[in-house]
């Protein structure tokens, strides 16, 4: 087995060291592209690139635009309970 | 005469939704969705490859996370070896804390995603057998005509 082989393999039998810092919030975003194109794929009655790019991106947008909004409401309801 | 076709239909679909199952985007592909088909696996695949890169294939717990293994399973019934695997030495691939979480939210959402696409499928298998358009074409040509002042 060739090293890169090896490397490759050692990547999947062993965890990624994620912190819980406010950037490992950033593992949303790769996901919620996810969502949001094999979403679109099922809705759209024909896919044509640029129609399909931009449902998606409106869509991965608003998804991401509400979970802002509803983390900073979050966020102001504990800081109102806590002080 | 009516009575075999309808039964080819439903043969149909046991088969496009057996095939989207087992490789992601395939369903489509038999129904000459070949667009779809393309983006729907290389998506799920991804986001599981991501899934297993962020946690490793312990993520893959079919004894202590039935429910999570549950909706991985969809991705592909090649994820149950992964589950074989993982439980035959669950101490050489257990994982802990937040890589274990995002692997599963990343596993398990591919999955699921995969189950829309799968169901997808098998309706669109449905319309084809009863000689029916997609379900948002109707919608759009709506749309289309209000647009253009109709």
């Amino acid at each position: 087995m060739s090293l890169m082989a090896f490397f490759i393999i050692a990547n999947f039998i062993a965890p990624e060291n994620i912190g819980t810092d406010p950037k490992a919030m950033l593992w949303l975003l790769p996901l919620t592209a996810a969502i949001a194109v094999v979403y679109k794929v099922t809705k759209m009655p024909t896919i044509t690139a640029g129609s399909f790019i931009k449902e998606v991106v409106i869509l991965f947008s608003s998804i991401i635009v509400f979970i802002t909004i509803i983390a900073f409401a979050l966020f102001a309801l504990a800081w109102l309970i806590i002080e | 005469m009516a009575e075999c076709s309808k039964e080819n239909n439903i043969f149909f679909m046991i088969i496009v939704g057996i095939l989207a199952w087992v490789v992601p985007g395939a369903g489509h592909y038999m129904l000459k969705e070949k667009k779809r088909s393309v983006i729907i696996f290389i998506t799920i695949v991804l986001t599981f490859v991501m899934g297993l890169y962020a946690g490793s294939i312990g993520v893959i717990n079919p004894i202590d996370a039935k429910a999570w293994y549950f909706a991985q399973v969809m991705n592909s019934p090649m994820v149950a070896f992964l589950g074989h695997l993982t439980s035959t030495a669950p101490e050489k691939y257990r994982v802990f804390g937040r890589p274990n979480e995002i692997g599963q939210y990343y596993t398990s959402i591919a999955g699921l995603l995969n189950l829309l696409c799968i169901v997808n499928a098998v309706y669109l298998a449905h319309l084809r057998g009863t000689n029916q358009e997609h379900p948002n074409s109707t919608l759009m040509k709506q749309e289309d005509k209000y647009k253009a002042g109709g």
